[in-house]
């Protein structure tokens, strides 16, 4: 339905739909810029005011007529009510771990996004593939999203920032709206564009469209786009993710890095962006701890810190991730470009960098064919889903703790609910006043589910001091698995380092249980000392003949399909076995070029082991290997174990060796 | 979780070169002081209590002030090795606040140009940080501290983990808050974008640019700041004034500063 709406029937619609419920968030000058924020009615709106842009800079200016959307863009837009910058996911109770004792939160009343661009509903769309389209769905994005009625406006005087001509993303809007409406002169051309926007429309006084004010719209919108293209601004997106994996050492990186304040206000008004940080919060009197999530960036040193440590410390690193993430893996991540050619990271950056400029910069002048080897961006992936709200953890009972090391134990746990994984998976275990963080899965027993921990920090520490009968949250099972059923029939050599032995365990109990399906399987196991070998005794159950130290069995290898060859760094007194790293382990054996490789350890380790595997001739196809970074959503929306064109979250912590070519052993990643 | 202790851990709070403000932070606390009171055993807060052991020891001690005086580092070689964990708070302790301003001038010159008798002061040529100084085990920023940032760090120490206290830049809690940016819509001089978050963006709140009272943020690109303000038409003098207030003589921005100063 097409129809036209008087200037008054502007305010009828928006008041007819807080009628119906809505709570109104459209435009309105606050501070001198047009905010996106709650308003009362179409007087709440900016009317005859525009607003100049520059590369940092942003001003109100007075337009010569009353238009509603005679401006262009604010700092701020749908994302801003979508996804809060602070929401509250889950609340906690100190004293039982009951997790939202009170009930889930009221629902919050359903938004009516009013004056929507082309440009911020092609922003919704990718954000939309961000918080439904991997394998967990958002609960609160996605009922706060389809509740959510758009009352879209086409741009007809683009800014001068504006490139979305040359994303495809606007200046028209074509599709995702309930209601449509063009402003021409002093009235507005109103298109319906779904049922409820039908029930809406037909509820308003309108008048029968003309011909003529469907010809203004298109002229408007032909003239609006060829504004924009007589600019130099643009994007050219063809090829770009190619281009720009392809330049990670350009020079234009550290030059834009001595400009950049690393503030990451680019990020904060970008439409697409996701970034978040998630945290527990228990202040002093509160009687519950609450899991909050708020707006985080890639320009922090928090958002790729683990362990200590950064895995970006400079900000030549961090721009490069925001650009080339941004531009380049998101194509690879959700099948789409991140950028929708709004100008807002050009207008809101305080020192004015315009990320079309870099962009075009190293378009111009590529690095010459790069010695290091070429990061493959794989198509969009579609992920199986899984049910239910991965934010929100189950209690789970520690049954059992099992001393391992000094400084590390097997928790059992017992989650309440019912739990399905696989070998290579992992959750996110934590004691709520301390913090969470993600362990992987080292094997079954019965109904316990085995996480093997190590004292590193302090959530990590809080976890090895529970006692059977404790409880822990627990969210998971996450992530993929070590390819068994790929290794069937196969000879299957497993190569750990240290901890790395943790996540490896599952499968190799599958291994060793099932020897009519996996010949030979061969464990190469490097600790640091003879104090720090992993499960011992379990080790010495599957290959009686280690050489261990003087409890050892030392009568021949007994007749199994398992072989097991441990070392130590350093050895000690007692120690009988090998010392040494565990690459020189592999260089005593032959590693076959047709088995199948498990990997997990210190990622300097795995770096060793893949250069000897090289050597050896095995191909990449024939190497998994587990990848750990700062995974605190697990579910694919925080955005903050990125690794490269992946999320280890979603699409590891197992990768087949070919996926990370050239990526991983590389800096900034 | 809630953790039951037999004792409760000694918290000591004490103050060198400073105005007290961070520590009426803590008495602000109003709703969270009762209950910090039932976690800790407040040992030692003269701005609280004339009840005082300042020996400890102390499980907890939080440092206000910066050092300014020989009788301050004395004092704080005692207050260091009385406590197990050491935290000092606000701008003074953390970068020597705005009393810093001296470290840039002639010490005697200002004792005999302002004291009718120069030999009563008997005052250190420098104020500085306490981490000159001594090991402190955190750095809580801020003039003043903010409420919110010291429950999190009383927390924190109470169950052993790290304070969750972002090193990121002001920006960050401007844009949350929905905030306008005042450099981009009003030409507003402001250090936000070089400065550690903390404050809940108040100046912006009120159209003002950032004085830095949280110091400089992790990775603070400080040159590309004052060519901003350059840009914008700041002259050298400005642009060292901008930079050297409160947190002046944190190294970040006394290195910018002392760039743009030709005296």
């Amino acid at each position: 339905m097409t129809a036209r709406l008087s200037r008054d029937g502007l305010d009828r619609l928006l008041s007819l739909l807080k009628e119906r419920g809505h709570r109104l968030i459209g435009p309105t000058i606050r501070d001198g810029a047009i905010v996106y924020d709650e308003i009362d009615g179409a007087k709440a709106l900016p009317i005859g005011w525009t607003d100049e842009q520059a590369p940092g800079r942003y001003r109100l200016r007075r337009r010569d007529d009353d238009a509603y959307f005679g401006y262009v863009l604010g700092p701020q837009g749908p994302r801003n009510h979508l996804t809060p910058p602070i929401e509250t996911l889950v609340q906690i109770r100190r004293s039982s771990l009951e997790i939202d004792p009170a009930g889930p939160p009221p629902r919050a009343r359903p938004l009516a996004l009013i004056g929507v661009r082309a440009c911020e509903l092609a922003a919704m769309g990718i954000q939309d593939r961000v918080w439904t389209g991997g394998p967990f769905v958002d609960p609160r994005y996605a009922d706060r999203r389809q509740r959510a009625f758009i009352v879209a406006v086409d741009c007809l005087d683009p800014g001068a920032l504006c490139f979305c001509a040359s994303t495809g993303t606007g200046p028209e809007v074509r599709e995702g709206f309930d209601l449509r409406l063009t402003e021409l002169g002093d009235e507005f051309l109103l298109e319906v564009g779904s049922p409820r926007g039908l029930e809406v429309a037909q509820a308003l006084e309108t008048a029968t469209a003309t011909d003529a004010l469907d010809k203004a719209r298109r002229r408007a919108l032909l003239a609006a786009e060829e504004t924009m293209q007589g600019r130099s601004r643009g994007l050219d997106l063809d090829g770009l993710p190619e281009l720009l994996f392809a330049n990670l050492e350009h020079p234009r990186w550290q030059e834009v890095a001595e400009r950049c304040l690393g503030c990451g206000n680019c990020t904060q008004v970008c439409p697409t962006c996701f970034c978040h940080r998630v945290e527990d919060q228990a202040p002093l009197h509160e009687e519950h701890a609450e899991r909050v999530r708020s707006w985080d960036s890639c320009f922090t040193a928090e958002h790729s810190r683990i362990h200590g440590a950064q895995f970006r410390p400079q900000t030549r690193e961090r721009y490069r991730q925001w650009a080339t993430h941004k531009l380049g893996s998101w194509v690879s991540q959700f099948g789409t470009s991140g950028c929708v050619g709004c100008g807002r990271c050009i207008a809101w950056c305080p020192v004015g960098i315009d990320l079309t400029e870099e962009i075009a910069a190293i378009r111009s002048a590529p690095a010459e064919a790069a010695a290091t080897e070429r990061i493959v961006l794989p198509p969009a992936r579609t992920y199986p889903k899984v049910a239910g709200d991965p934010m929100r953890p189950q209690l789970a009972e520690v049954v059992a703790v099992r001393p391992e090391l000094a400084d590390t134990v097997t928790l059992h746990v017992e989650p309440a609910g019912p739990f399905r994984h696989q070998p290579g998976q992992f959750c996110m275990l934590s004691v709520p006043e301390v913090g969470e963080v993600p362990i992987s899965i080292s094997g079954q027993e019965g109904s316990a589910i085995l996480h093997t921990v190590r004292a590193v920090g302090a959530a990590s520490r809080a976890l090895c001091e529970l006692h059977a009968g404790d409880r822990v949250a627990l969210r998971g099972p996450f992530g993929s698995a070590w390819p068994l059923e790929q290794a069937k029939g196969r000879n299957v050599v497993v190569i750990a380092g240290g901890l790395g032995l943790a996540p490896l365990r599952g499968a190799l109990r599958e291994l060793v249980a099932h020897p009519e399906n996996y010949p030979s399987v061969r464990l190469l196991y490097g600790a640091r000392s003879p104090a720090d070998v992993l499960y011992g005794p379990e080790l010495l159950s599957w290959d009686r003949s280690i050489r261990f130290g003087p409890e050892t069995v030392s009568t021949a290898a007994l007749a199994g399909h398992v072989k097991v060859h441990v070392t130590v760094d350093r050895g000690a007194p007692g120690w009988t076995g090998h010392v040494g790293v565990v690459t020189a382990l592999m260089r005593r054996k032959t590693m076959s070029p047709h088995a199948l490789y498990l990997l997990c350890g210190p990622e300097v380790m795995m770096r060793f082991v893949l250069a000897e595997l090289d050597k050896a001739g095995v191909p990449p196809e024939n190497v998994w290997l587990s990848m750990e970074r700062n995974m605190k959503c697990a579910a694919g929306f925080c955005g903050r174990c990125q690794y490269g064109p992946y999320f280890i979250c979603k699409d590891g912590p197992v990768f087949r060796r070919d996926q990370l070519a050239g990526i991983f052993g590389r800096e900034g990643f | 979780m809630a953790i039951a202790r037999a004792s409760r851990p000694r918290l000591g709070v004490f103050k060198l070169a400073s105005c007290d403000g961070c520590q009426l932070t803590l008495l602000d606390l109003e709703d969270e002081l009762l209950a910090l009171t039932g976690v800790v055993e407040i040992v030692h807060f003269p701005e609280a209590s004339s009840a005082m052991a300042p020996h400890g020891p102390f499980d907890l001690t939080l440092v206000e002030g910066s050092v300014s005086t020989p009788a301050h580092l004395e004092e704080l070689l005692a207050i260091r090795a009385a406590s197990r964990v050491l935290v000092t708070i606000g701008a003074c302790a953390t970068a020597g606040g705005v009393q810093a301003l001296r470290n840039f001038a002639d010490h005697e010159e200002y004792i005999r140009a302002v004291y009718a008798r120069p030999d009563y002061i008997d005052s250190l040529a420098t104020a500085t940080p306490v981490a000159d100084h001594v090991a402190v085990d955190f750095e809580l920023r801020g003039c003043p501290i903010s409420k919110a940032q010291l429950v999190e760090v009383i927390s924190a120490y109470l169950v052993g983990r790290r304070p969750d206290i972002p090193d990121e830049s002001v920006c960050m809690e401007c844009k949350r808050a929905g905030r306008v940016c005042v450099v981009v819509a009003r030409d507003q001089p402001c250090l936000g974008p070089v400065t550690h978050a903390g404050c809940g963006s108040l100046c912006p709140r009120f159209a003002r640019g950032c004085f830095g009272c949280f110091g400089p943020k992790e990775r603070a690109n400080t040159a590309a700041l004052a060519e901003q303000l350059r840009v914008r038409g700041a002259d050298g003098p400005e642009i060292v004034r901008t930079f050297r207030l409160l947190t002046g003589w944190a190294p970040e921005f006394r290195a910018e500063s002392e760039l743009h100063d030709d005296d």
